[in-house]
C-alpha cells in the first residue's frame, strides 16, 4: 500500500485520487525544499511529510537543510523578529553575514530543479548566488506574519524577493505589493503522524501521570516554543485569574527546542521565575521527537490555548482542533483562519479575555463539546495534507500557464 | 432513451492571489475597485461562496460583507448586497456598477467611514482550477441520487461557475436536464433557484427539494443531504 493510500481513510478515496491525477501533469518536476533546519518548528515538521508524499505523486522532490555558524542563527531569528514587527537592531556585519553563509550554501547543497522553494529569510538569498542555468524557477514560501515589518528588515530582504518568480503567504493580510505573483496556501497537519493520530487510553494516561499531571483534573494547555510571541506569561496570567474560581484547575505549558532559535532558553527562564513554585503549574522542555507525548497532551486537556501575539499560521491550533479540542487563540496571523467565536473556540486580546473564556467553556461543556467536533470537521475539510498538496500542485500549474484565466486540469 | 453523453462531474480548487493591496476606507475602496485587476472583482463578487464555511456571511459577497461587519456602513453593504455579478455579461460591466454605487455613496457623506485596525479588506484574486471527476451520471435519477453526496466545491462549480462560463444564463445541471428531455417543470424549477442568494449548503438542500418534488421514480432513495 502507497502511503497516500493510507489517507482515503480520513479524507476518502475521491479526494486522493484527485491528488493524484492533479499530479499526473506534473510528472517527473523536480523540486527542492529549502529550510534552515530538520528538526523543531512547523516548516520542519511540514517539510518531513510533503518531501516523500510529493515523491509518491511523481514529483522528483527532495529536501536541503542550510547551515550556518551560531552567529547566522542570531541574525537571522533577529530577521524572523523584525518580519514581524519587533524593533530590532542591525550591524551591516550581519547583513553580510546573511550574505555569506547564503553564499556558502548555494555553492555546496544540490539545488539544480525546476522550481526551488526557499522557505522563510533564512535561505532567502541563494538565488542571487545559484548559477541561473541550475533553476528554472524560484519560490519563495514565507511563514511568518509579514504584514508590519521593520523597515531595515524589509529593505535588507526586498532584494532577495526580487529574484523570485513567485511567492506564497498563509494570509493575504501577510503580503505587501511585490513585482512576483503572490499565492495563498496556509500550511496544514499530518492527520496520520504521531502527533495527530488516535492513541489508546492507556498510552494518553500513562503518558500523563508520567509527567506529574493528574488526568482526573482539568488541565490547560499551550503547547509551544518557548518564545515572546507565544506569550506564555500571558497564559500564566490568565490561569492565575481563572484558579480562584476553579481551585482544581492545573495549567501545562509544554515546549520544545528549535535549532535556529537561540532565544527560547532565556524566555524559558523567565517562564519558569513566573510559575513560581505553584505544584498545578508545569512547565516543560520536551525534546524535538516528543510527538506522541504532545499529542497525549492535547487529547487530555480541558482546553487548549495558543494565546499568541504574533503567528504565523498556528499549527498547534490545528492538533488540538483536529483532536476536538475547543482552542481559545491570540487575535492574531493564521490562528483568525482557525479559531472562529462559538464554532471552533474564541479569539482574545489579553490575558484577562482568555481568563473570561476559559471560565465561560469550563461553565458550558455541552458548548465545549459542540464546538470540539465543528473544530475537527472543519480541520478535515480545510487543514489536512491532501488539501496542502492540492494547494502546491495547483499553484505550479497556474505558474505553468501564467494569467488570469481559469485552468481545467 | 436520450442519446446525449452523461453528465460529467467536476470539482475545483482555488488558487488565491493576493495582490498585496489593502483598502481601509470608503475612498479607499472606491479608488481600489476602480483599479484593481478583473479576477480581484471576480474573486471578491462571486467566489466567497466558497469561503463561508459557517454558514454566517449574511451577504454574498465580500465588498457587502466587509462595508456592513468592519466598516459598519449598513447603507452601501445593503445596496452592494443586492448586486446581481452574473447578470453582467462582463467583469468591466459589473465593476462600473461597483463603482457608481460606492461614488454615490461617498458622495452622500460628510465623512467616509474607516475600519479599524486590523480589519482592512484584502485584495485576492483567483484562478479556478476545474478538474473532471470522471464520475458520469446516465440518468436524472443518478443525478438526483448523487446530490447529496457532491462536494459544495462540485456544487460550486456546476451552479455558480456555470453561470459564469453561459453568460448567466443557465447552470450545468438544469442545461443537462434540459437535454435530456427531462419534465421541463424540474428545468425550470432549478432554474428558478436564487443561486446568488444562498450559501451552498443551502443550494444543495433546494436542489435536493426540487428533485424530491419532481421525482417520477419511486424506486430512488430520498436521502436528505447531511
Amino acid at each position: 500500500m502507497q502511503q497516500l493510500d493510507r489517507y482515503e481513510d480520513v479524507v476518502g478515496h475521491a479526494e486522493v485520487q484527485r491528488l493524484r491525477n492533479l499530479a499526473a501533469r506534473l510528472e517527473g518536476r523536480k523540486i527542492v525544499h529549502v529550510n534552515s533546519t530538520k528538526t523543531g518548528g512547523g516548516v520542519a515538521e511540514i517539510l518531513g511529510w510533503m518531501t516523500p508524499l510529493m515523491k509518491e505523486l511523481g514529483l522528483d522532490a527532495r529536501w536541503e537543510v542550510i547551515s550556518g555558524p551560531p552567529d547566522f542563527y542570531r541574525v537571522t531569528k533577529t530577521l524572523h523578529n523584525g518580519l514581524q514587527g519587533l524593533p530590532v537592531v542591525f550591524r551591516s556585519r550581519d547583513f553580510e553575514l546573511h550574505h555569506e553563509v547564503d553564499k556558502q550554501n548555494a555553492e555546496k547543497l544540490n539545488l539544480g530543479a525546476d522550481v526551488v522553494i526557499v522557505h522563510d529569510p533564512q535561505p532567502i538569498f541563494l538565488p542571487l548566488y545559484t548559477p541561473k542555468d541550475q533553476v528554472k524557477r524560484w519560490i519563495w514560501r514565507c511563514h511568518v506574519d509579514a504584514s508590519r515589518p521593520n523597515r531595515a528588515v524589509w529593505k535588507h530582504l526586498a532584494g532577495a524577493i526580487s529574484q523570485y518568480q513567485a511567492t506564497i503567504f498563509s494570509m493575504a493580510a501577510f503580503t505587501r505589493p511585490l513585482p512576483c505573483p503572490m499565492f495563498l496556501i496556509p500550511p496544514s497537519i499530518d492527520p496520520l503522524s504521531d502527533k495527530n493520530c488516535p492513541l489508546s487510553e492507556q498510552e494518553r494516561l500513562e503518558t500523563v501521570n508520567r509527567l506529574g499531571i493528574d488526568p482526573e483534573r482539568p488541565f490547560l494547555l499551550q503547547v509551544s516554543r518557548f518564545d515572546r510571541f507565544k506569550d506564555p506569561i500571558g497564559v500564566i496570567e490568565a490561569y492565575r485569574m481563572v484558579k480562584p474560581y476553579y481551585p482544581e484547575m492545573q495549567l501545562v505549558l509544554a515546549g520544545g527546542p528549535a535549532d535556529d532559535d537561540p532565544e527560547g532558553a532565556e524566555v524559558l527562564r523567565e517562564v519558569m521565575d513566573a510559575a513560581g513554585e505553584d505544584k498545578d503549574l508545569k512547565v516543560l522542555m520536551l525534546p524535538p521527537d516528543s510527538h506522541r507525548i504532545i499529542n497525549a497532551l492535547q487529547r487530555s486537556a480541558t482546553i487548549v490555548l495558543q494565546k499568541s501575539l504574533k503567528e504565523g499560521f498556528g499549527l498547534t491550533v490545528t492538533e488540538a482542533l483536529w483532536k476536538g479540542k475547543p482552542v481559545i487563540g491570540g487575535a492574531c496571523g493564521g490562528i483568525t483562519l482557525q479559531v472562529h467565536d462559538y464554532h471552533t473556540g474564541f479569539l482574545v486580546h489579553s490575558p484577562a479575555g482568555a481568563a473570561y473564556r476559559i471560565r465561560y467553556l469550563l461553565r458550558y461543556s455541552d458548548k465545549r463539546e459542540r464546538m470540539g467536533r465543528t473544530g475537527f470537521e472543519f480541520v478535515r475539510e480545510h487543514f489536512l495534507l491532501i488539501r496542502h498538496l492540492r494547494d502546491y500542485l495547483c499553484t505550479l500549474l497556474c505558474l505553468d500557464q501564467p494569467g488570469e484565466m481559469d485552468l481545467v486540469a | 432513451m436520450s442519446s446525449i453523453e452523461p453528465f460529467a462531474v467536476f470539482d475545483c480548487s482555488l488558487v488565491r492571489m493576493p495582490i498585496g493591496r489593502s483598502c481601509s476606507n470608503m475612498r479607499e475602496l472606491l479608488e481600489s475597485i476602480r483599479t484593481v485587476p478583473d479576477m480581484v472583482i471576480e474573486h471578491h463578487m462571486t467566489r466567497c461562496a466558497l469561503e463561508d464555511h459557517f454558514d454566517l456571511y449574511e451577504f454574498p459577497n465580500d465588498l457587502a460583507h466587509w462595508c456592513w461587519d468592519m466598516l459598519g456602513d449598513h447603507v452601501l453593504a445593503e445596496k452592494l448586497g443586492l448586486v446581481d455579478p452574473y447578470a453582467h455579461q462582463s467583469i468591466e460591466s459589473l465593476r462600473a456598477e461597483l463603482v457608481n454605487l460606492i461614488e454615490e455613496r461617498v458622495w452622500e457623506l460628510d465623512r467616509v467611514p474607516t475600519c479599524p485596525p486590523g480589519l482592512e479588506l484584502h485584495f485576492v484574486g483567483s484562478r479556478l482550477i476545474a478538474y473532471d471527476t470522471g464520475e458520469r451520471l446516465p440518468t436524472p435519477a443518478a443525478l438526483f441520487e448523487t446530490l447529496p453526496r457532491l462536494s459544495l466545491r462540485s456544487f460550486f462549480y456546476h451552479m455558480h461557475n456555470a453561470r459564469r462560463r453561459s453568460g448567466g444564463r443557465t447552470d450545468d445541471f438544469s442545461n443537462w436536464l434540459e437535454c435530456y428531455g427531462a419534465d421541463p417543470s424540474l428545468v425550470a424549477r432549478l432554474r428558478a433557484i436564487d443561486v446568488y442568494f444562498l450559501n451552498l449548503n443551502q443550494l444543495r438542500d433546494q436542489m435536493v427539494e426540487a428533485f424530491r418534488e419532481h421525482s417520477t421514480a419511486p424506486e430512488v432513495a430520498l436521502k436528505a443531504s447531511a
